[in-house]
């Protein structure tokens, strides 16, 4: 009897067949370890879109800010009329004003009370100090309405009529917040021994604070201080809710415009309001940097 | 400015208890009628329109914003920082003119529509503007920031031999997602739903360039009240309502976050 190679001929589909599977799954196996460092093009393209959609009607304010035309779909011939049209604007160009003032007092009122009171809350360890800290956190964390409503009743409830003077105080109440919540993360991050270093030597508390603290703070406060005038220069509601009747700030001007027709001069506003406040922004984010200190977004993520 | 800050919230409560008088003006006193008014259908259409709008924008917010936080965290190299300026700087130019080039886009012979009917994806009645989805839309563009930061610091933080374990035990994309990704920045991802959740419950902007009449919210009502209704009570008592609404959300939030934590230590 010859032994048939039939046996092993059986077999060998049968063993063909069982490591196909196996072969298939290491195959996507390794697609997928490979997949650790592939682009997830998803996630990619999602962005991509984000991005487009996100400058797409910033890019459309600027275009037709330059229309010769009234439309706001066909762009005919460049023009700089909405631009003379806004500075041949006496309202507005009174809007912009006050806004400008409102922003300058916002910021230094701000900048003095919060830097006080972010030093205050970092020092004192006391229950009534954690509760003001904790206050100061109310406006990030409730709708602007709110604070809008409240301010404006408080003013009439005291018998304040509403007047710029009025904004520039809501404002300021509302800024603090936020240079409180920058402030305190790098005054806790600062080394108390070189003030205590500085005591040491001869340095009065003010002098400690003058010559060691606040140069130490410099970078932060000046970025705080620009993010405040942005923030505040176009702010709308609290504006909106605590603002008299003449001037306005430019952001109720813009506001009460759009709501009754298209008007192209607010494209051109539009257009120099964006362009100021990207440029500041981007100065607030750049001061840390020009300072040494690594990155600037920390300042706006609260990290 | 604490105590500003107090006395002025505290007298938005007070006056939600108070009248008008015949005039007009607004009078404190101690009466139910405002609170009462709240049990009116026509308010709770409007609060329930203004919270399904507001999970709304929060849901696609969450949407969008994962796969952009996602690639720029995990893949975008040295452009890290600057792409995710390139998303904040423009949120803090005016919310006026942004949300206003956002309805000229939208617009019914906008580019959106204008693209979208070209591609035979839309016909000459589809509208974005004057609808719901408008105003969600709107807010959306609006607030989608305040959910991108948190989630890129939280996937930022992740440590992303996580994900690559995942990929190693046979997960694929999306179950790695799901089951990885997504439990390690949850936390993130809370954040970022509350800080979109309160403004875009209180925003009044969106529903008016790009809503219309019926899609009115309740910050537009508190508004009407205080602005041309002349009824500051019950404009006090609605914004009362809205915070309670928020409250409770708030509320449910700080106890899970503070589950988490005490899970974290131990």
């Amino acid at each position: 009897m010859t032994l048939r190679p039939a046996t092993p001929a059986t077999f060998r589909p049968a063993r063909r067949t069982a490591p196909r599977p196996a072969v298939a799954k290491t195959k996507t196996v390794r697609r997928h370890r490979r997949g650790t460092d592939r682009k997830p093009r998803f996630a990619i393209a999602v962005t991509v879109l984000f991005f487009a959609l996100l400058y797409v009607p910033i890019g459309v304010v600027i275009l037709f800010s330059f229309n010769a035309q009234k439309s706001l779909t066909v762009f005919k011939d460049f023009s700089l009329r909405w631009y003379s049209d806004f500075f041949h604007d006496d309202a507005l160009i009174a809007s912009l004003g006050m806004s400008l003032r409102v922003s300058l007092v916002a910021m230094a009122g701000s900048m003095i009370l919060g830097v006080a009171l972010a030093l205050g809350l970092v020092r004192s360890r006391s229950r009534l100090g954690s509760l003001a800290g904790l206050i100061m956190l109310v406006p990030l964390i409730t709708p602007e309405i709110v604070t809008g409503v409240a301010a404006m009743l408080l003013f009439k409830g005291m018998g304040i009529t509403l007047s710029t003077g009025t904004v520039m105080l809501a404002e300021i109440t509302f800024s603090i917040s936020y240079v409180t919540v920058i402030l305190r993360s790098r005054i806790a991050a600062l080394n108390p021994e070189t003030e205590e270093a500085a005591m040491d030597l001869g340095a009065s508390r003010w002098q400690a604070l003058r010559l060691v603290t606040l140069p130490a703070l410099l970078p932060s406060i000046l970025a705080s201080s620009v993010l405040v005038f942005a923030l505040v220069f176009d702010d709308f509601v609290l504006a909106y809710f605590t603002t008299g009747v003449d001037p306005q700030p430019l952001s109720v001007r813009i506001y009460s415009a759009i709501r009754f027709g298209v008007e192209p001069t607010i494209n051109a506003v539009g257009t120099l309001m964006l362009a100021g406040s990207i440029g500041l922004i981007a100065l607030a984010l750049f001061i840390p940097r020009l300072f040494g200190r690594r990155g600037g977004l920390d300042l706006l993520s609260g990290k | 400015m604490t105590a500003f800050l107090i006395a002025s919230l505290v007298l938005v409560a007070a006056l939600a208890f108070g009248t008008t008088d015949p005039l007009g003006n607004p009078r404190f006193g101690f009466n139910l009628d405002n609170i009462a008014a709240m049990a009116d259908p026509a308010y709770r259409v409007v609060l329930l329109r203004s919270l399904g709008y507001a999970v709304l924008t929060c849901a696609i917010c969450l949407v969008v914003a994962y796969p952009v936080a996602y690639a720029i965290a995990l893949h975008g190299g040295r452009f890290k920082n600057l792409l995710i300026a390139a998303i904040v700087v423009p949120f803090f130019a005016n919310y006026l003119v942004r949300m206003y080039g956002w309805s000229v886009v939208l617009s019914d012979d906008g580019p959106l529509l204008k693209a979208l009917r070209s591609a035979g994806l839309a016909d000459e009645t589809t509208k974005i503007l004057q609808t719901g989805g408008g105003v969600i839309a709107g807010l959306v563009y609006g607030f989608i920031v305040f959910m991108i930061i948190p989630l890129y610091a939280a996937l930022e933080r992740m440590d992303t031999s996580l994900i690559e374990a995942g990929r190693d035990l046979y997960g694929g994309p999306l179950r790695t997602f799901f089951f990885v990704t997504l439990p390690a920045t949850r936390q993130g991802a809370a954040a970022g739903c509350v800080l979109v959740l309160l403004p875009a419950m209180g925003d009044f902007v969106s529903a008016q360039l790009m809503g219309g009449p019926d899609q009115i919210m309740i910050g537009n009502l508190i508004q009407d009240k205080f602005f041309q209704g002349q009824n500051w009570p019950l404009g006090s008592a609605l914004t009362m309502l809205m915070m309670a609404v928020l409250f409770v959300g708030m509320i449910g939030y700080l106890r899970r976050a503070r589950k988490d934590e005490a899970e974290a230590v131990r």
